[in-house]
Parts: C-alpha cells; sequence; structure tokens
C-alpha cells in the first residue's frame, strides 16, 4: 500500500527503509518515526475524510433519490428508487458513450504502452545526441494547454479530410491518433522510471550475446516490463476517458465518448423544470466506476505513475 | 554529455534510435505542426467564413494580439486564471502535507485512510463537474447544509460566487496530488533523522519544523510547480461545472479560448489568445524543468539537472 513497494518504478530514489517496517529494532521505531501528536493526527484524518466522503458518498444517495428530494437539497436519500440506472441507458446514450469511450481509450492504452516501451528502452539504454532534450521535452510536452493544441489539430484534421476525401473529424480514428499522441510522453516518462529500475546487466547480457536490440527489447524487456507497462496503459487509458475537450469537438453523436455525452446531456437539462438530477448522478457514477476500480485494482503501481513527473 | 555516460554505454554502434520513430512522427504531426499552425492562425483574420481555405484567410499581422489584449476579455481571463490557479495551489498545499503528515504515522486502517484520499484526485473531472454542479445548485444540498448552520447560500453557479465554487471544488479536487508528492517526498526521510530528534528530545513540532520540512522543501516545491501547471491548464472542471457561456467571474483563460472558436468562431483571435496562454506557463514550466531530476544513470548519479 504504501508508496515505497512501488519502488522498481521509481528508480531516481534509493529504497529507503520503511519506517516501523518488520525487522529487529522495530519496538521503539513506531513512536520514534511518529510525526504528528495523536489528537492532531485523528483531527486531520477526521477532517479530511469527511470533506472527501461527503460528496461522494453524495453522489451514491442522489442517484437512487427522486429528483424532487435532489432540488430540495436533502442530503439523505429520500427513497431507493435504482430505476436512474436504468433509464441512464436511453436517456444520456450511455451505452453508446461507454462503448466509444473504451474501443478509443482502450486501443490508445495498448498502443501507448508499446510505443513508449520502445523510446524508453532506447532513452535509457543508449547515449545519443539529444537525448536530455528528448527527456525534458517529454515533461515539457504534458504542461502544453490542451486549448492551445484543440483549433490546430481541428483545422489540420479538417484539412487532411479535404485533401485525402474522407471523413476525419467525427470518426473515432481522429480521436485515437489525438489522445494516443498527447498521452504518449507521459506514458514514455513513466516507462523511462521503470526501465531505470531494471539492472543493465540483463540486456548487456542477451547484447554479448549477438542479439539485435529488437531481440533484447520483445524477448528480455518486454516480459520483465509488464507492471510498467499497465500503469503507462492505464495513464493513457485515463486521458482518453476523462477527456472532455478534444471529444466535445472531434466527435458527432454517433462517435460521442462517454464523457461528452454526460456533458452534453447536463448542459441540455437546464432550463426544464426539475433537471433529471438523478440520472445524473446515475450516468456520472457509471461513467467514474471503472476509473475507480482500475485505480483500486492497481493503486500500489499507479501511485509511482502519479508521482513520476515529480522526481527531485 | 558523453562525460556523464556511463562506460557500458560508449561502446554502441548501431543504437536503435528507430524506436523513437513512432513517437517522434506523432509528436510532430500532431504537436509541433499543430503548433506552428497556431502560430500563423493568430496572424490570420479567420472566422467560420473564410475557414474551409483558411491557408488563404487575410494576414492581419499581430492585430489579434491587439484585439485579445484590448478588447476581448483576455486580460481578465489571464488575472482570473492566474489568481485561481494560485488560490487552489496556496490551499492546497498545507491541506496536502497535514495530510502525508498524519497519514505517514502507522495505525490501524491507514491503507483504507490512504486509498480514500486519493478518490477525488482519481475521479474524472467531467464527473467532478456534474457532481457539484448538483451539489452548488441554488436549492441544492451545500445551501441546505449552510442554511442548517444558519448562512443563507445564494447562488454559486453565477455572479461573483462562481469564483469561490470554481476554487473550492478544485481544492476538493486537487489536494491529493500535493499529498502524494509529500508523501513521497516524506518517505524518502531517512530514519536516522528521527531517531536523531528523538534522542535530542525535540518535541513534534520542533521535529517537524527543523527536521523534516527542510527535507520536504525539494519535493514540495516541485509538487507546488506541478499543481499550479495542472490548475492554471484545466480546462474540463470549469468548462462542465458552469457550462458555456459561463459566468464572466470564471471565463479563465482555457474557457475563454474555447468559446471563442468553437462559439463565437473567432478563430485567429482564439488562436492569439491560446499562443498568450503559453506565455502564462513558461515561467513556471521552465522552473519544473530547471528543478526535476531529468535522467539518472545506473549508479544513482544525476545527470543533465542541478545536484
Amino acid at each position: 500500500m504504501t508508496v515505497r513497494e512501488s519502488a522498481p518504478t521509481r528508480g531516481a530514489a534509493g529504497p529507503a527503509p520503511r519506517p516501523g517496517g518488520r525487522g529487529t529494532a522495530t519496538s521503539g521505531r513506531g513512536t520514534v518515526t511518529r510525526l504528528l501528536p495523536a489528537p492532531l493526527r485523528v483531527l486531520v484524518l477526521g477532517v479530511l475524510l469527511v470533506v472527501v466522503l461527503a460528496p461522494v458518498l453524495y453522489m451514491l444517495f442522489a442517484s437512487v433519490s427522486s429528483d424532487l428530494s435532489v432540488a430540495e437539497g436533502a442530503f439523505l436519500p429520500t427513497s431507493l428508487d435504482l430505476g436512474n440506472y436504468l433509464r441512464i441507458w436511453s436517456t444520456v446514450e450511455l451505452g453508446r458513450g461507454l462503448v466509444n469511450s473504451l474501443l478509443v481509450a482502450g486501443a490508445v492504452a495498448a498502443v501507448c504502452a508499446f510505443v513508449a516501451l520502445g523510446s524508453a528502452y532506447v532513452l535509457v539504454r543508449y547515449a545519443f545526441r539529444g537525448r536530455l532534450a528528448i527527456l525534458r521535452g517529454l515533461l515539457a510536452l504534458q504542461s502544453i494547454p490542451g486549448t492551445l493544441m484543440l483549433l490546430p489539430v481541428f483545422v489540420l484534421f479538417a484539412s487532411a479530410a479535404q485533401l485525402l476525401g474522407v471523413p476525419v473529424i467525427g470518426t473515432r480514428w481522429a480521436l485515437f491518433v489525438t489522445y494516443l499522441t498527447f498521452a504518449l510522453p507521459f506514458s514514455t516518462w513513466v516507462m523511462v522510471t521503470y526501465l531505470r529500475g531494471l539492472p543493465p546487466e540483463l540486456d548487456e547480457a542477451a547484447r554479448v550475446d549477438g542479439a539485435s536490440a529488437w531481440q533484447v527489447l520483445t524477448r528480455v524487456i518486454l516480459p520483465l516490463s509488464w507492471p510498467g507497462l499497465v500503469v503507462a496503459g492505464i495513464f493513457a487509458l485515463l486521458l482518453g476517458w476523462n477527456d472532455v475537450l478534444f471529444a466535445s469537438v472531434l466527435t458527432n453523436p454517433d462517435s460521442r465518448t462517454a464523457a461528452v455525452a454526460l456533458q452534453v446531456f447536463g448542459a441540455t437539462q437546464e432550463g426544464g423544470a426539475i433537471p433529471v438530477y438523478g440520472q445524473m448522478m446515475a450516468a456520472a457514477l457509471v461513467c467514474a466506476a471503472p476509473v475507480v476500480v482500475l485505480y483500486l485494482v492497481f493503486q500500489r503501481y499507479l501511485i509511482s505513475g502519479l508521482t513520476a513527473g515529480g522526481v527531485k | 554529455m558523453p562525460g556523464a555516460v556511463p562506460p557500458y554505454r560508449r561502446v554502441q554502434r548501431h543504437r536503435p534510435l528507430w524506436m523513437l520513430a513512432p513517437g517522434a512522427v506523432l509528436t510532430i504531426l500532431v504537436v509541433v505542426v499543430p503548433l506552428v499552425v497556431a502560430l500563423h492562425i493568430s496572424l490570420l483574420d479567420l472566422d467560420q467564413y473564410s475557414f474551409r481555405q483558411w491557408v488563404r484567410a487575410p494576414f492581419v499581422g499581430l492585430a489579434n494580439y491587439t484585439e485579445a489584449v484590448r478588447a476581448s476579455g483576455t486580460v481578465h481571463a489571464i488575472v482570473l486564471s492566474t489568481s485561481y490557479a494560485a488560490i487552489v495551489t496556496v490551499v492546497t498545499l498545507p491541506i496536502g502535507v497535514a495530510a502525508a503528515l498524519a497519514t505517514q504515522d502507522r495505525f490501524r486502517g491507514r491503507g483504507l485512510v490512504r486509498s480514500i484520499f486519493l478518490v477525488p484526485y482519481v475521479l474524472p473531472a467531467f464527473v467532478v463537474g456534474t457532481v457539484w454542479r448538483i451539489i452548488l445548485q441554488p436549492d441544492g444540498v451545500a445551501n441546505g447544509l449552510l442554511a442548517r448552520l444558519g448562512l443563507d447560500g445564494g447562488l454559486w453557479l453565477n455572479g461573483p460566487r462562481s469564483f469561490w465554487a470554481l476554487v473550492v471544488v478544485q481544492i476538493w479536487a486537487s489536494w491529493p496530488l500535493l499529498y502524494l508528492l509529500a508523501l513521497a517526498g516524506l518517505q524518502a526521510v531517512d530514519p536516522v533523522l528521527h531517531e536523531a530528534a528523538a534522542l535530542d528530545g525535540a518535541g513534534w513540532w520542533t521535529k517537524l519544523r527543523y527536521v523534516i520540512f527542510p527535507h520536504l522543501r525539494g519535493p514540495v516545491s516541485l509538487a507546488v510547480i506541478i499543481a499550479f501547471l495542472h490548475n492554471i491548464n484545466n480546462f474540463t472542471l470549469p468548462f462542465v461545472l458552469f457550462g458555456v457561456p459561463s459566468p464572466r467571474d470564471v471565463e479563465v483563460l482555457p474557457v475563454l479560448t474555447y468559446v471563442e472558436s468553437f462559439q463565437n468562431f473567432r478563430f485567429g483571435l482564439s488562436a492569439a489568445m491560446a499562443v498568450l496562454s503559453l506565455v502564462l506557463i513558461a515561467v513556471p514550466l521552465a522552473a519544473y524543468l530547471r528543478a526535476v531530476r531529468l535522467d539518472v544513470g545506473p549508479d544513482g548519479a544525476a545527470e543533465g539537472s542541478r545536484p
């Protein structure tokens, strides 16, 4: 559970002994490493847990409540109506949205992880001019505002469609290419930090035996890299799953992702009598569930990725 | 640079640089070329009528930039974006550090608490926006709770308070980032220091102040820059929380740029705003790239950054 357990992916910091870990001299350790007095700790944890959990619980409550009670500001559910979870499939067109999200984000995740592995392998194991510039670029690219890229990407896709005579905007391919590109820098960075944790002697030996770089990558590095690939892939998947900016412009009603479907549904509720709050909450929960489940399952690996850009 | 390369790297022929090609091609096609196009469009008078033949749109020089700065809400949006990002970052910093300190000590259920703490950060921004939009509606649950405390809630999604609604929701959603990075920094503190502090009989605050915090300064200042960049580039949350056209008090630069392109179809003006947004992040980005440890050799020695 601790961040430190994922040490192999964080090659930058040495494996510091875990405070209070099992060992011989641990009897006194627990108190020695204590940072906050117990009452203060309980206070901090209590306040934060309430602040975090209240909206999350409310999400659950409101998704089974009547729209009227949500509109009146009741916190606890007044009824237990699971019908919202059935209605959203026709009203929000959530099914199609989820399929589109899954197809695009899933393909991005798979391709991105392997492209990132190849790039990271070269960046970690070989010396060449411009290597540091690329590493720096990987970090810089993550900070480029999406709104800066949106218009020119839209213009270029429109021009490409004119040139090629096939539709580009509105297809899932347009989203796939866009997300793949924007996911690559971070996924590559994750793989770079992961591969740094693998001992170079492994591929060194294979290379001495005459294996080509491609053979080393596919037969030696790849089998050892699954934890890193999973993290790199999940972050690429999340980028596609969570994006609203590009999807709102590059999709049509048929290729809409779940994120845009939900946003459009929410926006169309404005000005009506009582918005269908319950359905919005239910749909939001359904969109969030895969992400939260993924995170819970792969938590210990993902945390290393979340902190990968913050190593000093 | 060759001097910093470990010996085993030096004698290498047949470097498989082609493995960098897929990423390079994609980056050139979808990032570099569009960046150049963005710069070019920002110098054109491009709207929905000239869009189909955008290459032939009239060249207007820096007119879009002067209009962006003088006439449109760009300056307002820049001030708004910067202050919102700064406030969120400053508030999440102590929360994140306090949470990291509190979960570093061992106690029963710590794993569960750590998982829960990350939930706001893991939830997609469009989900966070949708949920808080319902929570903050005029008769919603937030105002219901405030009324029980005898406070008048009022409007959160419109008018001057909408700015604070955006700040509060972004604080809720983004503090776990600082928490995570602070926790990573905390776990890198040598346990020997704890023992030394205990031997000296230091109280908990003295120990934090003089032993722990100095070690956190590096990772935490890096975390602050990362958080600031995250906040200032955030489009999804204000977009989903307030919709477009958004109230003027939350018309942050990403939203304004988007509206100018895809609602008002003033593409040239929008591109100029987008280029200005790059200027906005230039300073924190440069600071980040200077501070982060770029490269680590297998022996643990840092290359390419200040030690």
